[in-house]
């Protein structure tokens, strides 16, 4: 028998059988595993259990907060390892400014401590102590030198202590803080009320749906006329993600993976529109863009199709333009050496090609000096989670 | 001891690199090799992560005389250790020069040692001797 893929967004339920993917717009006034009985419960009854696959965006992610010895190893390591565990980085702290630094206000699900290869000893003292007192954190993880880590497990409750991610030769080694991030994710998501219901219909781990669109990239030749360096734009009701080869990358990072990803939790058009148009309002080229599109800075606070068309819109400029050189804050990718660009999300169901186009050469016009852009495509049937999905049931059985 | 070392800036000299990397390994150095095309901050970075004893740096095009200058404000600002010792070697200006004005430019960015169109096993000896003297 074949298998039932179902993607749980934050706005739509995706349902893939053989037969082609059907979406279901939610009904918020139910719970996920009551809103996804009542429209597809009938196709679940053909499917066995074992057969049944489901990932979900729908929680949101994790967040972090990571304190490191330096921006070029400790913290550019502890950063790219949680991108790609699909954790949200709240901040970052330089160990030699953590006198200065300001505590985060809200609640952290885990706290990263790294610094230092092995071999060296007291990179921590007093002070980290001093600056943990006033962070909220559920969760504390340390994988820096080893020489460190007794001295911080008899002053930090429940630290767990991993190996250490930066090796003897300065490069990274992420695999145990990867697979720690990604089981606390997988944890979340299985704890979330909505979303461990669903184990009734599935006997099958929950993944988060990133996750699987980062695996079905290296596959993603086999559905879409994509040429490498390419990158997944995901942009959906409460997050955006951003899928890319690391060809587009110059850092110091030797990894295993072809493709990393970024999370931006705030920049959604449906759940998050209100902190996608407070960052649309603050970027610099918003004017000039809306002037561009035609429409005035009223658009933004309008609830129509029009509205959320240049949201959309909005949401590809400010992800590119996060990713560009322009804004050197977590990775700059090399947009200029960009073959292909794959929209997928519910982006593809509001935005037309042209639309799309028309913002690929604004951005690489504006902010790159560029008339060249690279090749569009679009997922209209959502089925790059699919790939993802199905590679998965494959390497099961 | 604990070196690191690379090229500064956008120089992409690998062979010279891979020489520095071989004599100070032969010399019973522990090396920390960035390669090619480090900025300033990633070996102040690399030194603070390693607890590094020397910061060896090579330029072979003039890259240095523009990517140096923050050597004193970068010392300061991450409170490295007093006893590390800032080595820079190659060719260090851009077109002609001499001797007397690089080795003081290079003295006033911060760096101990200055090796300016100077053989690499002639350098390697005098960082020795610097080392034994300082010890």
């Amino acid at each position: 028998m074949s298998k039932l893929l179902i993607d749980v967004g934050s706005t739509y339920f995706k349902v893939c059988q053989q037969s082609g993917i059907n979406q279901y717009f939610r009904d918020f006034n139910k719970d996920i595993f009551d809103d996804l009985l009542n429209k597809c419960g009938d196709i679940f009854s053909n499917y066995a259990k074992e057969d049944i696959y489901i990932c979900s965006s729908a929680n949101g992610g994790l967040s972090t907060l990571i304190i490191g010895l330096t921006n070029s190893f400790s913290l550019k390591f502890a950063k790219n390892i949680a991108f790609n565990s699909g954790i949200n980085i709240i901040d970052t702290i330089l160990y030699h400014k953590i006198d200065e630094a300001k505590a985060p206000g809200e609640l952290i699900d885990v706290v990263i401590l790294v610094g230092g290869i092995d071999g060296i000893a007291n990179v921590f003292d007093e002070k980290l102590f001093h600056f943990l007192r006033n962070v909220h954190y559920n969760n504390i993880v340390y994988v820096g030198t080893k020489q460190d880590a007794m001295f911080l497990s008899e002053n930090i409750q429940e630290l767990k202590v991993l190996g250490n991610i930066i090796t003897e030769k300065l490069h990274v080694n992420g695999g145990e803080l990867k697979e720690y991030l990604t089981n606390l994710y997988q944890a979340d998501i299985v704890g979330k009320e909505d979303i461990k219901h669903l184990y009734a219909i599935t006997a099958n781990q929950i993944y988060s749906t990133p996750y699987i669109v980062n695996r079905s990239l290296p596959l993603i030749d086999a559905n879409f006329d994509v040429v490498n360096p390419f990158i997944v734009v995901d942009i959906g009701g409460a997050t955006t993600d951003i899928h890319y080869s690391r060809d587009l990358v110059r850092d110091n990072i030797v990894s295993e993976s072809g493709f990393d990803r970024l999370v931006f939790k705030k920049l959604g058009v449906y759940k998050s529109r209100e902190t996608l148009i407070f960052a649309a309002k603050n970027n610099e080229f918003v004017y000039e863009l809306l002037a561009y599109l035609n429409v005035t800075e009223n658009i933004l606070e309008e609830e129509s199709e029009k509205a959320l068309r240049i949201l959309m819109q909005l949401s590809i400029f400010l992800v590119l333009y996060k990713v560009s050189r322009l804004h050197p804050l977590y990775v700059t990718l090399h947009l200029e050496q960009l073959k292909t660009v794959v929209l997928t999300g519910g982006i593809t169901k509001v935005l037309s090609y042209e639309e799309a186009e028309s913002i690929m050469q604004f951005f690489y016009k504006k902010v790159l000096g560029l008339h060249a852009i690279p090749n569009i495509v679009m997922d209209y049937e959502y089925a790059i989670w699919t790939l993802g999905m199905q590679n998965d049931t494959a390497s099961r059985s | 001891m604990k070196v690191v070392t690379g090229v500064v800036g956008n120089d992409i000299h690998v062979v010279a690199n891979r020489l520095i990397d071989i004599s100070l390994q032969a010399r019973g150095f522990e090396v920390f090799n960035l390669g090619v095309n480090t900025s300033l901050e990633e070996f102040i970075d690399a030194v603070v992560e390693t607890d590094a004893d020397i910061l060896l740096i090579s330029s072979l095009n003039g890259e240095a005389e523009g990517w140096c200058r923050d050597l004193q404000f970068l010392r300061s600002e991450y409170n490295l250790r007093e006893d590390v010792i800032f080595v820079i070697g190659g060719n260090l200006a851009v077109g002609e020069a001499n001797q007397d004005d690089i080795i003081p430019k290079y003295r006033s960015y911060g760096f101990d040692l200055v090796f300016h169109q100077v053989d690499l096993n002639t350098g390697l000896d005098e960082l020795e001797r610097y080392v034994k003297e300082r010890a």
